[in-house]
């Protein structure tokens, strides 16, 4: 009878468990830290991710994959993305704003984004409290 | 006296016999793998709207009883609806539940309102019960 080393077979068993973990959560960990605003958000939000997810500093800087772009290139991207999209599945964006941002920055964002064709965004907050 | 002796021998010897850095190994392994698994960063919920330009077919005028109107009183927010001007969300949120939900909100700023302020409009109204909310970007440079 073969005699299996079972500590060996667990060991190796658990680091191919956490390369798998470390790697399908590689695209969680690529955010951006910012204080979003604070509220409870829709309770009830679809599951389905956005097609497009925009950071957005305090100091008006806009990050697409943390990357700082512009916002002409942010159209140029959102533009492609519309024209890419189905109509089951329409292309929808994620802002991700400081909550101390001013307005005028949404504001320069979604006028481009309507110029491409979006019609539906999505503002990220978190909910310190917990409570409604 | 002598037969406890040999079973306390007998015990250590089958201690002696355990595999620790293997065993320790495990453990790293396992607490590795918790660390990995536990989530430390704070859930993200999300806000959805439409967004509507006012050369878009949709004018000002077309949207004012329903426009939540956000402007800036010092260093504080205030939410103006026609005549009704409120600063917190629990009164913003009673002045909609009063208005009708079919034809939706629309939600204006000034250039230097926070967003925090619209995203406090935006979840008033979703807690009033409207399904249609739409922010109005303003075009001023």
């Amino acid at each position: 009878m073969i005699d299996v080393d079972l500590t060996s077979m667990i060991d190796v068993v658990f680091q191919l468990i956490i390369f798998f973990m470390f790697t399908s959560q590689f695209g969680e960990l690529r955010r951006t830290e910012i204080d979003l605003p604070h509220q409870p958000g829709d309770q009830i939000e679809a599951r389905q991710e956005p097609a497009m997810i925009i950071d957005l500093t305090n100091e008006g800087a806009y990050l697409v994959e943390s990357i700082e772009t512009t916002l002409s290139e942010i159209e140029r991207l959102a533009r492609s993305g519309v024209l890419g999209q189905n109509p089951q599945d329409p292309f929808d964006v994620l802002i991700r704003p400081d909550r101390n941002a001013s307005a005028v920055h949404l504001d320069r964002l979604l006028m481009k984004l309507a110029n491409t064709g979006v019609q539906r965004w999505k503002l990220a907050t978190v909910n310190p409290g917990g409570g409604q | 006296m002598s037969r406890t002796g040999s079973k306390s021998k007998r015990r250590s010897a089958r201690l002696g016999a355990l595999p620790l850095t293997s065993m320790i190994d495990v453990v790293f392994l396992l607490l590795i793998f918790f660390l990995v698994t536990a989530n430390f960063a704070q859930d993200e919920h999300k806000l959805p709207a439409t967004v509507q330009t006012e050369g878009g077919g949709v004018r000002s005028s077309d949207l004012q009883p329903q426009v939540i109107q956000i402007k800036m009183q010092g260093d504080q927010p205030i939410f103006v609806m026609g005549e009704v001007a409120v600063g917190d969300r629990a009164s913003l949120e009673s002045v909609l539940k009063n208005l009708p939900k079919d034809p939706g909100v629309a939600i204006k700023s000034d250039p230097e309102v926070p967003i925090s302020a619209i995203a406090l409009a935006l979840q008033a109204a979703r807690n009033a019960g409207f399904d249609k909310r739409s922010y109005v970007p303003s075009d001023g440079q």
